[in-house]
């Protein structure tokens, strides 16, 4: 039921007033998703199962990519249909797996943390899905249309239309315009609910990390994904009506393309960032848990997601190549970024040293970095060092005029992808078992980071080292001469890897979750320190029986506490819950 | 509610707690715990500041793009392109008119006078109706189509970026003029009335921008 007795008369008018069907509903039972659900949990967990299809389907194409590029003058595809592959794999992976995953435990998971009964907007929470439904299924349907091969970043053939015809760029412009637009009504939902719903006591310093890098994401998206929304939006003009923004001078009908770079890196450069926050947060949140302990310092780490956020406006021209005079500024500024991630992870080390000293034995440290979650996080930790070493070289070497090459290649698949993909994993690992009531195999676990992060690893530095030999990331082949072939056997070798480690997840997402057979989770499966963790999991459709007292961004750890104190007499002192 | 359904613990805790079973505070008593969070006062108008703050960067994006084409461009307007500045002229007065009937309308409801809450709804859907018209007037006579120039696609595109925001505003308006008319408000719950002048107001800055931009920027006439 949604209506407690402590309700005054005008909260239940609100209800009665505004809720309309969906979210007053007084019985626990909800609608089948597919007829007016609009519970977040529901909403939030179809956003993951989609960018799941989507990040195999990436994968799958990521593989048929390597498969072409592992010896030299291969001839598995054609240059055209890698031109394709590429393209979709980069769409793919940043617009319909990275960005639908956090939108999806974003909002199954923020209304639990901070303590609210609800999303702020629940239809228009449904709404959103669903429009991001269509837009993927658009964009996933561009190649079948017609040839689409621009990269991810929509770069050349796209603005000038040479030699691409037919509508299959037109489908993935609208459809990414679509995508973009769901993402920003998810991010106002997650903004309102954080700033709106919070449960008394938890004020906005107490929000959990994760929440609060829900907070910082959703600000960059609302600021940034616009600025592509208005991009595709000229875009599509130029390309279906016939218009000229920004296909140049050469037709002398005096549009810029120098402005299509720009604006488009304003916008994309920043989301990728957003992209990487959620999963800091999540890392914060998952090191203290399983730490057994408050993280090292909460408000530090919120004070450098922020950062990062803010931060994250201030690199977009290294990616562009035509900014010769800005060079420095954006040198400095794609620099700048990478400290307040490094403090970040200075502070989760700081975290587990501490409880490393407040541990005697050691033993509820080693058993809490053993679990799945942990394993994840902790793998993250040399995806994310690589990446923002790689990230220092390639932040020198911003806006040269020069082709794109594997350095770059291999940068971005360390610190956006590789970092943020593992994170989401880890992610999902923590968290699904509260949505869905079980947990992943932990023995899995175990298989599952040694291929997705060795795999990572592998690729990445294979990717560097093709860097160093100056490989351009375009090239659909390259002859034997060239000397490129054991970098990218390399890189194909940990592809394969990383494949065979995501087909584990799949395999146990599909027994663990989907049949049924995981451990019951319980409601506090990992000991956890928000408030998520003291209702039952799965949630009940109005998230909360009663809450605890709320004095600290860890009121469940502040209550084991206090219990701890109060049974000092019987029991020993559990060694994580230090004061 | 007087049992807290806090966790039991589980077999496999990382950390060895003691018994959690119950959460009670050290005096036996149970959590006094918080409600959990329920939209507060202000909900929908503050989302509604978060959607237009997004979509002021959409325009953001159609703008700047405008003026870097047109840093770029000799004759700008292109040579032989002539627009009227009356239907932007008579546009602005109208949408300053609108911008006090919106708030007329919010308040009066606060005043808790719900028939001239009704009338200034009316008058603010028939403004924007009002501009509407002259927007899609403007369109007719320009003598130029959307891909004859980049001025002529920005102009295209910006008004009728404002002319789309008005269609939305005033659907909008009408739900709200018909919840107003159903006594859905009062002096202390009109939220989602104060959300929607905040996107009419928006949309009134919408024009401005629009105008500045093109026409105060550029030479007419």
């Amino acid at each position: 039921m949604a209506v407690t007795d402590t309700e005054t008369e005008a909260e239940l008018d609100a209800t009665a007033v505004e809720g309309g069907s969906g979210h007053g509903r007084p019985a626990d039972v909800l609608p089948p998703v597919w007829a007016n659900g609009t519970d977040h949990k529901y909403i939030g967990s179809l956003f993951v199962f989609v960018a799941l299809v989507f990040l195999v389907v990436g994968a799958a194409l990521a593989l048929v990519m390597r498969a072409q590029l592992t010896s030299a003058d291969a001839d598995v595809v054609g240059a055209r249909t890698y031109a394709q592959l590429f393209t979709m794999h980069g769409t793919f992976s940043v617009f319909l797996f990275l960005l639908p995953v956090w939108l999806g435990l974003g909002s199954a998971i923020v209304p639990l943390q901070v303590g609210a009964a609800r999303i702020a907007f629940p239809r228009l929470h449904a709404m959103s899905f669903w429009v991001f439904v269509i837009g993927g299924a658009m964009v996933a349907a561009a190649p079948a249309v017609s040839d689409v091969f621009s990269g991810w970043a929509l770069g050349s053939p796209i603005p000038e239309k040479l030699g691409v015809r037919g509508n299959g760029p037109d489908f993935l412009i609208l459809g990414l315009a679509l995508v973009c637009l769901a993402a920003v009504l998810v991010s106002v939902n997650i903004l309102v609910t954080i700033l709106q719903l919070r449960a008394p006591g938890l004020t906005l310093r107490r929000v959990p990390l994760f929440s609060w890098s829900m907070l910082v994401s959703g600000a960059v998206m609302i600021l940034a994904l616009p600025i592509l929304i208005g991009a595709f939006l000229m875009l599509f003009v130029d390309r279906h009506y016939g218009a000229s923004l920004f296909s140049g001078y050469t037709g002398g009908r005096g549009g810029n393309p120098l402005v299509w770079p720009r604006l488009f890196w304003f916008g994309a450069y920043p989301f990728l960032w957003a992209l990487l926050i959620p999963a800091l947060g999540a890392v914060s949140q998952i090191v203290a848990t399983f730490a057994g302990r408050r993280l090292f310092s909460h408000d530090r780490a919120a004070a450098v997601l922020g950062a990062v956020g803010i931060l994250a406006f201030a690199g977009w021209g290294s990616e562009v190549r035509t900014l010769e005079r800005a060079r420095p500024m954006f040198i400095v500024g794609a620099l700048v970024i990478l400290a307040p991630v490094a403090l970040l992870v200075l502070n989760w080390l700081a975290t587990l040293r501490l409880a490393d000293k407040e541990s005697p034995d050691r033993s509820g440290l080693r058993r809490g970095l053993g679990q799945a979650p942990m394993l994840w996080a902790l793998g993250m930790l040399p995806v994310l060092a690589l990446g923002l070493a790689a990230a220092v070289v390639s932040a020198l070497d911003a806006g040269r005029d020069a082709h794109t090459n594997y350095w770059q290649a291999g940068q971005q698949h360390a610190l956006y992808f590789g970092a943020a993909t593992i994170g989401a994993v880890a992610a999902i690992n923590f968290w699904g078992p509260k949505l869905w009531g079980r947990r992943l195999s932990e023995t899995l676990a175990k298989l599952e980071v040694l291929a997705i992060v060795g795999g990572t690893l592998l690729t990445v530095l294979g990717m560097l080292a093709l860097g160093v030999q100056d490989m351009a990331t375009h090239l659909p082949t390259y002859a034997s001469d060239d000397g490129w072939g054991p970098a990218n056997l390399a890189v194909t070798a940990g592809a394969a890897v990383m494949g065979l480690g995501l087909l584990l997840l799949v395999a146990d997402l599909l027994v663990s979750i989907v049949l049924q057979k995981g451990l019951q989770a319980g409601p506090d499966p990992w000991g956890g320190q928000t408030l998520e963790w003291a209702t039952p999991s799965p949630p009940p459709p109005h998230n909360f029986d009663a809450l605890p007292e709320i004095r600290s961004a860890t009121p469940l750890l502040d209550l084991r506490t206090a219990q701890a104190g109060t049974a000092q007499s019987s029991v020993d002192q559990p060694q994580g819950a230090a004061r | 509610m007087t049992v807290v359904a806090v966790p039991a613990a589980a077999a496999n805790l990382p950390v060895p707690a003691a018994d959690l079973t119950p959460i009670v505070l050290p005096t036996g008593a149970p959590v006094p715990g918080p409600t959990p969070g329920r939209p507060r006062r202000g909900t929908a108008t503050i989302g509604a500041l978060l959607l237009v703050t997004a979509d002021a960067m959409v325009l953001a994006a159609l703008v700047a793009t405008y003026l870097a084409i047109k840093s770029g461009s000799s004759a700008w307007p292109p040579v032989g392109v002539r627009v009227s500045t009356y239907p932007p002229t008579m546009i602005s007065i109208t949408a300053i008119m609108s911008a006090f009937s919106v708030q007329w309308a919010v308040y009066s409801t606060r005043r808790q006078d719900s028939r001239n809450a009704a009338i200034a709804m009316i008058l603010t859907l028939f403004l924007g109706a009002a501009m509407a018209n002259l927007e899609w007037l403007s369109f007719t006579r320009t003598g130029f189509g959307v891909r004859a120039h980049p001025y002529g696609t920005l102009y295209y595109l910006l008004i009728g970026y404002h002319l789309v925001h008005l269609v939305l505003a005033v659907i909008m308006g009408l739900v709200l003029a018909f919840r107003t008319m159903a006594g859905h408000f009062s002096n202390d719950r009109h939220d989602p009335l104060r959300a929607g002048a905040v996107v009419w107001q928006y949309g009134n800055v919408v024009w401005f921008v629009v105008l500045t931009t093109l026409f105060l920027l550029s030479r007419h006439g």
